[in-house]
């Protein structure tokens, strides 16, 4: 306490402030909450977090509400004034859009945009904008006496531009042309007329009775719309003369004959319902048809009449009945034959007469005569032939120089200037002007060889582009080829590429590979005379005859021109056959082996094989006896084959059969067709199926399956067959020559996988080999040595065979099938199998009995574990064929042996073995097929 | 000549109504009624020993390429261009379910003895199993091991045989689960069952008609002289089995000995094109349907 505090004295107790109080509540119920509680209810507060109280009395503003918890506000309360609404009732305000537009908005919504102040504004746009809105406001208080739309593009109301002002300061008076007023009095007349001929219905009469009520004209018409006449005036563009007759733009057809207007005037104010406009005059006529885009006929030709559709579509005017009438009515046929004449010459000028005659008359000619040997395809002339054409004539035959490599290098620079063209030459030539190696260009060393070279190359390849060209003309044409003249010359000429080109032509894409390429170089005419006198097929002496026909070609070489001759009595594949087969044996006899040997190889070639000799075309084509095809093909259908196939329960149910799957694990489907497991099969699952590739590959030639050997077992229906849609043309361009023979072939199994994929490979060189074409021809010797090489394989060699010998069982395919190496996959599968087995699945795969087995279908499966599986079945039947000489209980042993393995057939084959001779019983159907199949393989094998 | 005096070759009525081409004929069970259906995409129901034309069924939007009745002829089903199998109603003549899934035109339906599914095979290389005991939508299951367009089907008890243009008859055996594809190198256009459900007669577009053994898959019998090589021909044999009939391209009904194959009867049926022939199971009576709109009803 200081002593200033001292000095004050103080009366009453001091009031509290609110706050004050609250806080020290607050400090009060914190310090004792227990008191309040004491406390009786009316002198407890409720406060919120802070202390603070939140509830007030209801004078005091309830919740915390009002200003400072009141209801008042800061200015306090104010009442409003009473108004009486007894005076202003009467004129109650109209509410309109503006009222509730903020003031932006009422800009907006009044179109302040951009445009020229009226100071400037010389044209008049903007003010005719404005007092255009203006007329329309109006338009809505006031009916207009104009009904319609159109008048406000017609009529533009003007606001006075500067121009006007400038006029009306020199004298000009509204209302009145710009030049002299009485002049121009027609043109006003005019004018005004032409509007009419818009206004309303009362208008219509006067407007066509102009030419005689002009004056009364002016009377009729109120107040406003003569200003709108006298508007016009000033600006006459606005007023356009509506066409609303059907003649010619300009054209008058009274214009000659006024009484006939005059006649048809009173006619039709008669009949009360129409008028007649006088046409325009001459003068009129320069501005008038400019109007024409109001004309009634709007949209409407000259030439045509109007439609039922065009009538109602400007219904606010009666231009239809007023003027229509006028031209074409068809109850008044005495003028209308020569309006509707008239109206016809629409184009003549004014002042000109349309002729009576026309001599215009529409010359047509006669398309081209297109000579009889024009050919519709553009032949390019190509540099190729254009310049083989001055060296037609041969330029001498030069050795070849001494110098290998060059002698190589020359022959490939000619066969890429006999592709290239000349132009190659002299680019090249220019290129290597100071190469020591090209001189043969400048005329150097080699030059002779090399024209020589370029002239044969040339010559090939024009024979050849020709000959693909004429061989649907004519096949047997022969042509001189370079092969001909070589064989003329005496030269020994690569076979191939007549070859080529016939066969493409003829099979459509089957293809021969140029394996004895080698022989043509390597083959002596020596062992000629040693295979005369052997006859390997001498019980067939057409074929023998063949045999030597094949003998002389391959030896001596020259053109197989016989080919086409045996076109007729066999088809492709079996040519292709006997064609192997005669390389074989021709091989053989090569080597010295004895004739009985060959015989046996080709005959009864389980024998050949156990004599350890092998024939190999390729590594991919079996030998074969071609008779035996032909003989067999008959009979390799129908061809039987099995897979598993999993009913769907529900399937089984419907059917009211039990489920054989039930309870096992859905096996994975099979592919949907082979195209699609080459496109779509996923990696894993080609690992899972071993090779994929070469798998799907397989699968697509064994499509081509079915029609391959149609052709084989029916030549007559080929074509038909052809027209079968597949899938896969490319492929079976590719592997359709491939898969000849497959009806020999058990597919199913590793083996004929391998020889799949060896065919694969054979077949993508030869489409290589193809493609490299004539530079292999001409660079070929060494490669013609690779060829054969790698894909032949030594005599006796295989470990297979030895197999084969060991087993000493008769195995007619597995001999023939060249030695093929075991896959990877094929391995593991076999593993399972045990090594045992692994032969006679090796060999079942040509079993003679050709019913069973071949699952190409399910061979695109891929779950490898389903494949195994059936393959083991496949297996063991097979083996049961193949085995029959053997001792029942190797019968038993695979019985077993299956049985252990295959669980799911657990039950069926031990059924099997009870009931395998009731051959009726429905639950072991399938025991008595096998049996059955066993005893027609057993048959036919007899047979064969 | 006693046994051609048995054969249906005297022309009992002409059934008209269809405008184009009838694409199939065939009896129902007991062979009182036929159904047909056409290019005009109507199916009727005629009674063709009195050549009385019963109904139309209307709904198709596309040819309707075949047809067969349930046993108890109270339902039936067909097919046809618009890549969708019906079940209609006879009585009603209302289309009781679609059965959609086929990605191109089913070329032949049947039920099964029970009725309880259809089976359909189509362009799309698949047979599908439709169930109509259930409301479900879905196939009961597809058979797409197919590599060709399946162009007829037919059912046993236990199995499903489809004939396809990858010239094969495959066999779907429900009972042990396995097909068994008897390859014949041929397309095969149109397979009928024996009778005795030992033998399936398989037309081929090579112009022969093939009879095989069913166990074995052995070729039993090839019946020629007929033209069948771009249209779908039917071909069936008779109810006594003694029989085989097929129609020709050139508008001829061939009728072979089954056994020695040999051209028993050979008549003029239609003018155009033999679509479809169908045999009466019990009587001595065929329905021939042809491209030029008729179906006609031979008696002998």
């Amino acid at each position: 306490m200081g002593s200033d505090e001292e000095d004050f004295v103080f009366h009453g107790t001091p009031i509290e402030r609110e706050e004050e109080i609250g806080s020290r509540k607050k400090k009060a119920v914190a310090g004792a909450s227990g008191n309040l509680r004491t406390l009786p209810a009316w002198k407890q507060e409720v406060t919120d977090e802070e202390g603070r109280r939140r509830f007030h009395g209801a004078f005091t503003g309830g919740y915390s509400a009002g200003y400072y918890n009141t209801v008042g506000s800061k200015e306090g309360w104010a009442p409003q004034s009473f108004t009486s609404s007894r005076k202003n009732r009467a004129g109650a305000r109209k509410q309109s859009v503006s009222d509730f537009l903020d003031e932006d908005e009422r800009a907006e919504l009044e179109g302040q945009s951009l445009s020229a102040s009226s100071q400037f504004d010389t044209f008049g746009f903007t003010a005719a904008e404005h007092s255009r809105k203006q007329a329309e406001k109006e338009q809505h208080e006031r009916p207009s006496a104009i009904p319609g739309p159109v008048h406000d593009e017609l009529v533009a109301p003007v606001s006075e531009s500067i121009g006007v002002k400038l006029l009306l300061k020199m004298g000009w008076r509204r209302g009145h042309s710009i030049m002299d007023v009485r002049a121009s009095s027609d043109a006003r007349r005019e004018a005004r007329k032409a509007f009419l001929a818009f206004s309303a219905d009362e208008n219509t009469k006067e407007s066509s009775d102009s030419l005689v009520l002009e004056n009364e004209v002016d009377t009729s018409l109120d107040p406003q719309f003569n200003e709108d006449i006298k508007f016009s005036e000033s600006t006459p563009v606005y007023v356009l003369n509506p066409k609303q007759d059907l003649h010619g733009l300009g054209f008058d057809p009274f214009k000659h004959a006024p009484e006939f207007r005059e006649k048809k005037r009173s006619r039709l104010s008669a009949s009360k319902e129409a008028g007649f406009r006088k046409p325009l005059s001459m003068k009129e006529s320069l501005f008038g048809p400019k109007s024409g885009k109001i004309a009634p006929g709007f949209g409407i030709g000259a030439l045509e009449e109007l439609d039922v559709e065009d009538e109602d579509v400007y219904a606010g005017y009666d231009f239809d009945q007023t003027y229509a009438i006028e031209d074409e009515q068809p109850a008044r046929p005495s003028n209308d034959s020569r309006l509707r004449l008239t109206s016809r010459e629409h184009n003549v000028l004014p002042g000109f007469g349309a002729a009576s005659n026309t001599d215009y008359s529409v010359d047509r000619f006669d398309p081209p005569k297109i000579p009889k040997d024009f050919v519709a395809r553009h032949k390019f002339p190509g540099p190729l032939e254009a310049e083989s054409k001055p060296t037609a004539s041969a330029p001498p035959d030069v050795p070849p120089p001494e110098d290998n490599s060059l002698k190589l290098l020359i022959d490939g620079f000619a066969t890429f200037v006999s592709r290239c063209g000349k132009l190659y030459e002299d680019l090249s030539r220019e290129k290597n002007e100071s190469n020591q190696l090209f001189d043969f260009l400048r005329g150097g060393n080699g030059h002779d060889y090399y024209v020589r070279r370029l002239w044969e190359e040339q010559q090939k390849r024009s024979d050849q582009s020709k000959l693909q060209l004429d061989v649907k003309v004519s096949a047997s044409v022969q042509k001189m080829t370079a092969e001909t003249r070589g064989s003329l010359l005496g030269e020994r000429p690569l076979p191939k590429s007549l070859k080529e080109t016939e066969a493409s032509a003829s099979s459509g894409g089957s293809f021969q590979f140029p394996t004895n390429l080698s022989d043509t170089f390597t083959k002596s005419a020596s062992s000629q005379e040693a295979a005369d006198a052997v006859k390997p097929f001498k019980d067939d002496m057409a074929k023998q005859e063949r045999f030597e026909q094949f003998l002389k070609e391959k030896y001596k070489g020259g053109l197989r021109t016989t080919d086409s001759n045996r076109v007729n009595s066999m088809s492709e594949s079996a040519r292709a056959q006997e064609r192997l087969d005669f390389e074989a044996a021709a091989e053989a006899i090569e080597k010295g082996k004895a004739y009985k040997e060959v015989r046996r190889a080709t005959e009864l070639p389980i024998d050949f094989l156990a004599g350890g000799l092998q024939f190999t075309s390729g590594g991919t084509e079996q030998i074969k006896d071609t008779g035996v095809v032909d003989m067999k093909t008959s009979k390799t259908y129908p061809k039987r084959e099995e897979f598993q196939w999993r009913p769907a329960p529900l399937l089984c149910k419907r059917f009211d059969l039990p489920d054989p799957f039930m309870g096992k694990p859905a096996t994975a489907p099979r592919a949907r067709n082979k195209m699609d497991s080459l496109i779509f099969l996923p990696d894993t699952v080609k690992a899972a199926s071993g090779s994929g590739a070469s798998l799907s590959a397989r699968q697509v030639s064994e499509l081509q399956e079915p029609k391959k050997e149609t052709s084989v077992e029916e030549p007559e229906v080929e074509v038909e067959v052809e027209n079968v849609e597949r899938p896969v043309d490319l492929y079976k361009a590719i592997f359709s020559d491939d898969s000849e023979d497959d009806d020999e072939e058990q597919p199913m199994n590793g083996k004929r996988q391998e020889g799949q994929e060896k065919k694969n490979e054979a077949a993508a060189t030869t489409l290589n080999r193809l493609i490299a074409g004539d530079f292999l021809e001409s660079l070929g010797k060494e490669l013609g040595f690779e060829v054969p090489a790698d894909v032949t394989y030594p005599e006796g060699t295989k470990p297979m065979e030895e197999d084969n010998k060991s087993k000493g069982k008769p195995d007619a395919s597995s001999e023939k099938r060249p030695g093929l190496k075991e896959k990877p996959e094929e391995k593991t599968s076999s593993l399972t199998l045990g090594s045992g087995e692994e032969k006679s699945e090796k060999k079942r795969e040509k079993s003679p009995g050709k019913w069973s087995g071949g699952n190409d279908l399910s061979s695109s499966d891929s779950s490898g574990d389903e494949r195994r599986r059936r393959k083991r079945s496949k297996k063991d039947r097979h083996r049961k064929n193949d085995s029959e000489s053997d001792s029942s209980s190797d019968y038993h042993k695979h019985r077993l042996r299956r049985k252990r393995r295959e669980s799911s057939r657990e039950k069926r084959s031990s059924h099997k073995k009870h009931t395998k001779h009731y051959k009726n019983s429905s639950s072991s159907r399938y025991s008595a097929d096998e049996e059955r199949k066993e005893s027609k393989r057993e048959k036919r094998r007899r047979r064969d | 000549m006693s046994a051609t005096a048995e054969l249906p070759t005297k022309e009992a009525h002409v059934l008209k109504g269809h405008e184009g081409a009838v694409l199939a004929a065939r009896f129902n069970g007991d062979g009182n009624y036929a159904l047909t259906c056409g290019k005009d995409r109507t199916i009727r129901l005629w009674n063709p020993h009195r050549g009385i034309l019963i109904k139309t069924y209307k709904s198709h939007g596309r040819e309707v390429r075949d047809v067969h009745v349930t046993s108890d002829n109270a339902k039936f089903c067909s097919c046809g261009g618009d890549r969708q199998v019906y079940y209609w109603d006879v009585s009603t003549g209302r289309v009781i379910r679609k059965f959609r899934g086929h990605d191109g035109e089913v070329n032949a339906v049947k039920f099964n003895d029970s009725s309880a599914v259809v089976v359909s095979a189509g362009f799309d290389r698949s047979l599908r199993v439709w169930d109509c005991r259930s409301h479900s939508v879905e196939p009961v299951q597809v058979i797409d091991t197919f590599l060709d367009t399946v162009m007829s089907v037919i059912l046993t008890k236990t199995e499903i045989i489809g004939g396809s243009v990858d010239g094969t008859v495959r066999t779907f055996d429900m009972r042990i689960g396995r097909e068994m594809s008897d390859n014949l190198g041929q397309p095969v256009n149109c397979i009928s069952l024996s009778n005795d459900g030992n033998c399936v007669l398989a037309g081929c577009l090579d112009s022969t008609l093939r009879l095989l053994d069913r166990t074995t898959g052995e070729l039993l019998q090839v019946y020629k002289g007929h033209i069948s090589k771009s249209f779908k021909t039917d071909c069936c044999l008779t109810n006594s089995d003694a029989h085989v009939v097929g129609g020709s391209e050139d508008g001829l009904v061939l009728i072979w000995d089954l056994v020695d194959a040999k051209v028993v009867s050979k008549f003029r049926a239609h003018d155009l094109v033999v679509t479809s022939v169908s045999y009466h199971p019990k009587e001595d009576c065929m329905l021939t349907s042809s491209v030029d709109g008729t179906v006609r009803v031979w008696k002998k």
